[in-house]
């Protein structure tokens, strides 16, 4: 059973899964439910500590699993361990260049996330194929 | 199972229009009408130049099962992804510049998208399994009123159901 603190992607990926099967009562439920379990906000957080967790993942979380995943294996789970690694690792990648360069490396740039699998990409338009899961670039979106 | 168009494969061939016995397919809305849409047809699935439109399933099996450990180690991935989504947020509000709150709202996204991804593969692929289920028993009984009420209109429906 999922702890509390993961409900909220829980039941999001949940919507998802009943929007793509066009049962929209039901996304928009879970939609709703996803809501209801905003979690609590932890009082450090600083790009520097997100860092140091996302950075855990790619050393520590993502080659154990893909170790588990493979003694099992599993293909669903070494394809998510694949994604996750690769996304993880562009994210770390996002904030060490954010943190030396600030506000220049945005210039009039723009930030775009593969909807598919999470990936951040900056630039002037997305890319037509995601690097990571090869999704079309119709899949990202924008940040505001 | 109903045919359903994407309307961005869509190149407005028509010959869908051509094949429907029901006429379903030609609507002002570019969606195919379900209440015409005759159940398993399929022949514009078939005619489509374009591959545009698909048979949308109403039965799902139970997802294949996984070691539990390793549904577990998901979950627990699951729960940092989110943990870093709320960290991501916390930035985002507090951020000193424009920049940075743009930022922290990308690692936001990104870090919701990835815990979802392990909730599917720890188990939770979609409405209608039994982890989903035995999760919707569990909050049926929360004590805030509106999570058991969409519980109740969620296990009360067939939204759960194979």
């Amino acid at each position: 059973m999922p702890h509390t603190a993961a409900l909220a992607a829980v039941f999001s990926n949940l919507s998802k899964a009943a929007d793509k099967q066009q049962l929209f009562e039901t996304a928009e439920r879970f939609a709703r439910l996803s809501a209801l379990f905003p979690g609590t906000r932890p009082a450090d957080s600083t790009l520097e500590s997100l860092r140091a967790e996302v950075a855990r993942d790619v050393d520590r979380d993502y080659p154990a699993l893909q170790a588990a995943g493979t003694e099992a294996a599993d293909r669903g789970v070494l394809r998510a361990v694949k994604w996750g690694e690769k996304v993880s690792t562009a994210q770390r990648a996002l904030i060490d260049r954010y943190t030396a360069k600030g506000d220049d490396l945005l210039n009039d740039k723009k930030l775009f996330v593969c909807e598919a699998c999470g990936f951040i990409f900056l630039g002037d338009d997305p890319p037509e194929i995601c690097p990571v899961c090869k999704a079309p670039s119709a899949r990202f979106s924008t940040v505001k | 199972m109903y045919a359903s168009r994407n309307i961005r494969l869509c190149n407005k061939d028509c010959v869908c229009l051509f094949v429907c016995p029901t006429g379903a397919t030609d609507t002002e809305t570019g969606q195919i009408d379900r209440l015409t849409c005759v159940d398993g047809c399929r022949v514009c699935v078939d005619a489509c130049p374009s591959h545009a439109i698909h048979l949308v399933v109403e039965h799902y099996p139970e997802p294949a099962p996984k070691p539990p450990s390793l549904a577990e180690a998901m979950m627990a991935l699951c729960e940092r992804k989110s943990e870093q989504e709320r960290t991501a947020l916390v930035i985002a509000d507090a951020a000193p510049t424009a920049g940075t709150a743009r930022i922290a709202r990308a690692l936001a996204r990104s870090a919701r998208i990835l815990a979802e991804d392990c909730a599917r593969e720890a188990g939770y692929m979609i409405p209608q399994c039994d982890a989903t289920r035995e999760l919707m028993g569990r909050i049926a009984s929360d004590h805030d009123a509106d999570i058991r009420t969409i519980a109740e209109q969620l296990a009360g429906g067939t939204a759960l159901t194979r």
